[in-house]
């Protein structure tokens, strides 16, 4: 229930088992199915979710209809609107389980308790954000400066895991891109090899 | 739009749980109906699908399951029985609302099997992470299909410490059509429980046919 999660954490620090046992009494599980949402655009994002097994998404609607997906999150990871949940502004996004999932959940109130109570937690905490962080960065120079074709090939060497999992369109919506132009990425680069 | 909250209903085939989980299928919730036997809760099931069509409801036979799957746990078990269900869902309660309904009376009705704590707070012990709000303990099975009596809606009062929790708590109440009344911290759960019961026994004395509910009159 807590496996991924306690793992990753003493990847980064290590916790003696009454730290453990504190962190634990902070954090909630729960399951969740394919395609129920954690948060709905305009709500208040109350808690942060980290992926024991599954795979979330994150996504904005556009006045057209259109999604646009700003974030996959597989096991090991974790997703929230971090800007509505730091600031308590309404929800920018929606998130969604893209697969039956379970989740390790921390809310505000708890986040904010064991920033002051357990200086590992906050250690851990700002670790993963510091990762997003870098990771959004990195995704808006690509967006920037690369070709469509060189963040597929990116995306499918980073991610073989989630470009399995997650249907192409998806991946599109990810890229910003629509399944026809992704279908003609992966032909043309079956054809090349 | 808030996000559709689940709701596990411990005990959904017995007169609580299958009042309130028929109450409860008015709101936009995902309910999920617990009972030792599946069969048990199958015909509240059919009924709740009858009058909502698009209703997300299953019945479920652990309440382990339920419970992980919910953001909230109603426990509308008899207060004999509640234990053992703390026991069993301890770890997947952690940090969620857990609604204690119970009325923790003796066989004869005359008093209580509690010292003095109430059933509610003796549920916050053995769920310690958990975040427990008294509540639907003070109406009748039979409010919830009819919470107005004679014309006046019937209060449901609330007691917690969390005030998230509470507020939470407050809006199922009116999904089901009661005021809702916060009457203050965990610890005025013990009034609660004796209210119940001084509500019973005049209930047993009048004849009110376990249709009658607590009005707080004010101005
Ligand atoms: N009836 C009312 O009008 C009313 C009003 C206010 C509050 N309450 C409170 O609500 C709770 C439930 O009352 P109720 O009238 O709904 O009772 P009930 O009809 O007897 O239902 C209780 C359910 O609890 C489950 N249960 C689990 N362990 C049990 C055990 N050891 N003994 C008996 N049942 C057990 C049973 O379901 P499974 O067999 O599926 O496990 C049963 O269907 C009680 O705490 C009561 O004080 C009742």
């Amino acid at each position: 229930m807590y496996e991924v999660y306690f793992h990753n954490f003493k990847k980064r620090v290590a916790l003696t088992e009454e730290e453990e046992a504190l962190i634990k009494s902070y954090l909630s599980v729960k399951k969740i199915r394919k395609r129920q949402f954690l948060l709905q655009e305009d709500d208040v994002c109350k808690t942060i979710a980290f992926v024991e097994h599954g795979m979330l998404r994150s996504f904005s609607v556009d006045d057209a209809g259109s999604e646009h997906i700003l974030q996959f999150a597989a096991e090991g990871w974790f997703i929230s609107d971090m800007l509505s949940f730091l600031t308590e502004e309404p929800a920018t996004f929606n998130i969604e389980a893209v697969e039956n999932s379970e989740l390790v959940l921390i809310s505000k109130s708890a986040h904010e308790e064991l920033l002051k109570l357990s200086p590992k937690y906050e250690t851990f905490i700002r670790e993963l954000i510091t990762n997003a962080y870098i990771a959004l960065q990195k995704r808006i120079n690509a967006n920037n400066s690369q070709s469509i074709e060189e963040r597929y090939e990116d995306f499918i060497h980073n991610y073989p895991d989630i470009t399995k999992r997650v249907p192409q369109h998806m991946i599109a919506s990810y890229m910003g891109t629509t399944p026809e132009t992704i279908s003609r990425i992966r032909k043309r680069l079956t054809t090349r090899k | 739009m808030i996000a559709t909250q689940t709701i596990a209903i411990i005990g959904a085939a017995g007169n609580m749980g299958s009042a309130i989980a028929k109450s409860l299928a008015k709101g936009n919730y995902n309910l999920l109906l617990q009972a030792s036997h599946v069969q048990k809760a199958q015909g509240v099931l059919n009924e709740i699908k009858k009058a909502n069509p698009d209703i997300s409801a299953e019945v479920i036979n652990c309440s382990f399951e339920a419970s992980w799957e919910a953001d909230i746990i109603i426990l509308a078990v008899p207060y004999q029985a509640e234990q053992v269900v703390a026991e069993k869902i301890r770890e997947v309660a952690n940090q969620k609302i857990v609604i204690s309904v119970s009325n923790p009376l003796n066989s004869t009705y005359n008093g209580l099997l509690t010292n003095e704590l109430s059933a509610a707070e003796e549920l916050q012990d053995l769920l310690p992470n958990a975040k427990v709000v008294k509540a639907f303990n003070t109406t009748f099975k039979a409010d919830f299909e009819k919470p107005f009596i004679k014309d006046t809606q019937v209060d449901a009062f609330i007691a917690g410490d969390n005030k998230e929790a509470v507020a939470t708590v407050k809006e199922l109440i009116e999904t089901v059509g009661f005021r809702a009344v916060n009457a203050g911290g965990l610890s005025v759960s013990r009034t609660l429980e004796r209210m119940q019961l001084l509500l019973i026994q005049l209930s047993v004395a009048n004849n009110y046919n376990w249709h009658a509910g607590w009005k707080v009159l004010h101005n």
